[in-house]
This record gives C-alpha cells, structure tokens and sequence, in this order.
C-alpha cells in the first residue's frame, strides 16, 4: 500500500442525529389493550389536524358527526375509513360451515370490485356512496375529511375527499455542499440458497474503498453512511420444527448471523452503518420491530460506528431527514389497495401523514395506548422502503414546497443492486453488482 | 336467597301493581349502593365517558393523563380522587377490567377443553 500523500484519501463525515425515539417500545408494559386505543389516538390526532384544514377547504359547510347527519344537508365529516373487502381472508372462513366459493382472482391482491368504504367516527358509522371516492385507492384505517351530503338511502354521498396532505418540511439549509454519499441496501438474506457472497463482498469492497483506482476510490471515500434496511438473514426456519434442536442445528441456526456479523465488521471498522430489522429478521414480528439485539453482533457492535435501529427508523444526516422502513407497511397496501406502482403508494402515506395505515387491521403492531408512532409529523427530504423487486426512485413535491426524495430499495440478494444518494442534490442512482461472467 | 325473593315479589305484584313497583325497585337498589361510594361513581362516569377514548387496557390515571396529553380537558376531579391517598383504596382499574378479564379466562377454558 504504497500511498504517497496525495493520494491518502479520507473519508467524509457527517452529523447523524437518531430519530427513533417515537418506534421504540421500550418500558411499555403490555396489560391486556386491545387495538382501539390506537384507533382513538390516531383519529383523535388527524382530526385536529383536518379540522384546521376545513376551514379554508369548504368554508361555507358545517362540521358535524356521523350521528349529527342530516338528509340533503351538505356538511363536512371526518372519520376513519373502514374499507368493506369481499375477498380479505378472514381467520373466521377456516370455522365456517359453507367455505367460501369466491376464488382469488390475484392471490397478491384482494381488491374486488364489490369493495365499499365505511366511515366512522366515536358516534356511529356510515356507507360511502357516490362515484367520488373510489374505494381501490384507499385503506382501511385512514383517517379523512368528506364533503357529501346524507341520502335517503342512508348513504353519505362524497362530493370531495381532504387528505390530510404532506406535513410540513423543516427546510434544510441552502448553502453549497461537496458530494456525500449514502448506500441504502437491503434483502441481503445471507443463508438462503440462493445468496452470492461473492456479489455482497463486492459491495463491501466497493464501500470499504477496496475496489477499482483512485477515482473510484475516491468516490468511495465519500460515501458517509449506509443503511442496511431489513431482511439481512434467512434463517433456516426448516430445523425448527418444535422439538428441541441438536447442537448441530443449533449451530447451523445461527449461522447466516455469523456470517452477517463478519461482513458488516468490515463496513463498521471504516463508516457508520443502521441496521434496520425485516420480517426475515430475528426481531419481533409487529412493527415498529424493536432493534435486533447487539449480542447477536459480536464483532460489528464493538464499534461505535454500529447502530441497529428500529424499523420503522427515521435518522438525521446534515440536517437532512430519512425516514424508511423495511417494505411491510407498502406491501401490505398492495395486497388491500391499488396503484400503478411502488412510488404511488409511497407518495400516498405521505399524503396520508400516515406511514402505515393498514396497522393494525391487516399489519401487525404493538397496541399503544397513548399515541400512534406511524403519524408523520414532519416531512422527510428521503423516504426509503426496502425489499423491493426492482429499483425505482422518484421525487415528489408539496404544495407547501415540500421535496421528497422516494426511493424503493431492491432486494440485494436477487437483484445485486443497492442505492447510492447523494446528500448534496438528493440525485440518486443504482449501484450494481455481477458475478456472472459475460459469454 | 335474592332470587327466592325476587320471584315471591313478582308473584304478589300480579295482585297488586303500584305496591310491587315500589317495593322491588328498593329490593334492587341495596345491593348497589353498599357496592361502592359516590367517588367511585365519579370515576364510572369518567370511564363511560367516551370522550376521552376507551376505558379497557388502561388504568384510570393512565387515561387521564392521556386525555390530559391530547388536550381534551378531563375534569380536575378526576385526578384529585385518583391521586388522593385516602386510606379506602381508589379503584384503579377501570369499571369493566374485571368483567371482561373473566370472559377472556371463560373463553380460554373452553378453547383448552
């Protein structure tokens, strides 16, 4: 390594401010809630907020509630949309005497055109009809404002729907700044059958600055941070079969760990890294997923530059906010809602002020009793979801001047594709790795 | 023997309806008010209150200081008896903990059985 001083390159460096406060459980002590408490918190929540909309959005017509109708009456409501899905599998199918006949027509999918919204509010509830509001963009869980008016039928006939809308974005300052770099990666699945070491080691190389000439070298030495966002392991979940494990399998087990702690050791002796769990990781099941545990990382969490983190995680880096998750709450609105693609329904949450709005009808999540962590508050400038299929980046701007960088992270271990995202210009671009030789 | 009583008293009202009414309503009114004090029924308010969210899952205080978080003005009352270090013990728990903490375990059984 016959570096003269010129070419000693140095790594950049940026300030990270940990976000995660809100997605950790922490000391709450589970005493036999059920999900309404959420429920309230977040109607009670985005009501205040599309309240203080409704005024300058129908100046003209009254609020009132679900119980205060009148017929023929124009008025504003607001409540939590309960959508009325033919085809979502219910536990009580499995009980019932007569199976169900309707086939799925997508097993990924169970939207119908049968499907009706509801909306509901503490007094009562109420059939949405009209051909304003169409049931397939929108989720059970969500809570909007609706202009209509009360039918004979007992319908609310929705003339105008208000969306809570993109919160606002805390600006970030203006001046001039060298290129950073930040590689977003997710779906490693180290241990599954079909994992490339070879592909992996190549990224690490790549970030680690060991890979290709100086030029590439130094743009490597600008890459300040990465972000492995969930599904990093697959743990052979076929030796677990509820018998006790031989020593062997115990071992056998913990094996994908080992190898991930061995290859994230090399990025963290040089730069910051997140560690985010997915629903292949060995963390809970409900979301927020709690940070998997340091003792699983021997090696990695000896440096300080290793953080495992929550996920949902939201972080700070130069004053510029990320907020991602590893895909579940996007997936799951792509099983009960439709859009052209991945970005569509990133950009709806947004809309929505709500990261996952299917919590906790059809996602798993911790009962909170107090607040509801999926809120959002304040406007990313990157908003990631990881475990995709293919990668796919877009950005959206607000009314309010808003800019928000989307991007889908693709699965590493199928695609060999992770994300680089320059801090400077919010720019991003696919990096992407081949072990195949070209005939 | 509550029932016998109760049954004797419907068979004599047959005869006599305006002593029956009168008699039966105070027969069921005993029982409830040795069951708790005028406090008490401050805080069964309170959890009936749908105002301020629901009762189940969380402790009085806990709900309390919930409503107290988003702004709903709970009344000050409420905290003061909650807090109050009275040598009665105050209830904690909310009107329906119990109750519904006994149809999970009668739910659980059958599902065991």
């Amino acid at each position: 390594m016959g570096m003269d001083r010129e070419k000693n390159l140095h790594r950049l460096q940026s300030a990270y401010g940990c976000l995660d406060e809100g997605f950790e459980i922490g000391k709450e002590a589970y005493g036999g809630q059920q999900y309404s408490h959420i429920y309230f918190a977040r109607l009670h929540l985005m009501r205040t907020l599309l309240y203080s909309l409704v005024s300058h959005w129908k100046p003209l017509s009254p609020v009132c509630t679900v119980l205060g109708l009148e017929e023929n009456k124009e008025c504003v409501i607001v409540g939590t949309l309960y959508k009325h899905m033919k085809l979502k599998p219910r536990i009580l199918d499995e009980y019932a005497k007569e199976r169900s006949v309707v086939p799925l027509v997508k097993p990924h999918n169970f939207v119908h055109s049968d499907d009706y919204l509801v909306l509901e509010d503490e007094s009562g509830r109420v059939k949405l009809g009209g051909n304003f509001i169409s049931p397939s963009q929108y989720v059970t869980g969500l809570v909007v404002a609706l202009h209509g008016m009360s039918t004979v039928a007992g319908e609310f006939l929705v003339l105008d729907v208000l969306e809570a809308g993109l919160p606002p974005q805390i600006d970030r300052p203006l001046k001039p700044r060298e290129d950073k770099y930040v590689v977003l990666v997710s779906g490693l699945s180290i241990g599954s059958s079909n994992s490339n070491p070879l592909q992996l080691q190549l990224l690490i190389d790549h970030i680690t600055g060991h890979l290709g000439d100086v030029t590439e070298q130094s743009i490597a030495s600008q890459i300040v941070h990465v972000v492995v966002a969930g599904n990093s392991v697959e743990i052979p979940t076929g030796l677990l079969n509820g018998q006790n494990l031989a020593s062997k399998d115990l071992s056998r087990i913990a094996e994908p760990i080992k190898e991930l702690d061995i290859m994230l050791n090399q990025i963290v002796a040089g730069l910051p890294l997140d560690i985010m769990p997915g629903p292949n990781d060995p963390s809970n099941f409900a979301l927020p997923q709690q940070p998997l545990h340091r003792c699983l990382f021997p090696g990695s969490s000896a440096y300080n530059t290793f953080r495992s983190c929550t996920n949902p995680h939201c972080f700070e880096l130069d004053n510029i906010r990320f907020l991602g998750t590893s895909g579940q709450n996007i997936d799951d609105l792509q099983k009960y809602s439709e859009a052209k693609d991945k970005l569509e329904f990133m950009e709806r949450t947004l809309r929505w002020r709500h990261l996952a709005p299917t919590t906790p009808n059809t996602l798993g999540c911790y009962p909170f009793t107090d607040r509801d962590p999926f809120f959002i508050e304040s406007c990313p400038q990157v908003y990631f979801i990881g475990n995709q299929d293919k990668y796919e980046t877009r950005i959206i701007k607000g009314s309010e001047g808003q800019l928000v960088r989307l991007i889908c992270v693709p699965k590493f271990n199928e695609t060999g594709v992770a994300v680089m995202l320059n801090l400077r210009d919010l720019e991003c671009h696919p990096l992407s790795f081949g072990t195949q030789l070209s005939s | 023997m509550p029932m016998k009583k109760y049954y004797r008293q419907r068979k004599k009202a047959a005869n006599n309806r305006s002593s029956k009414s009168k008699k039966k309503s105070k027969i069921s009114r005993v029982p409830c008010q040795a069951e708790y004090d005028p406090e008490e029924e401050i805080l069964r308010k309170f959890d009936m209150d749908m105002a301020y969210g629901p009762c189940v899952g969380v402790t009085r205080l806990e709900r309390w200081e919930r409503a107290q978080k988003m702004g709903l003005n709970p009344p000050q009352e409420i905290e003061r008896i909650l807090k109050s270090d009275k040598d009665i013990k105050v209830q904690q728990q909310c009107l329906w903990n119990k109750k519904i903490g006994d149809n999970y375990k009668i739910i659980e059984y059958y599902m065991a059985a």
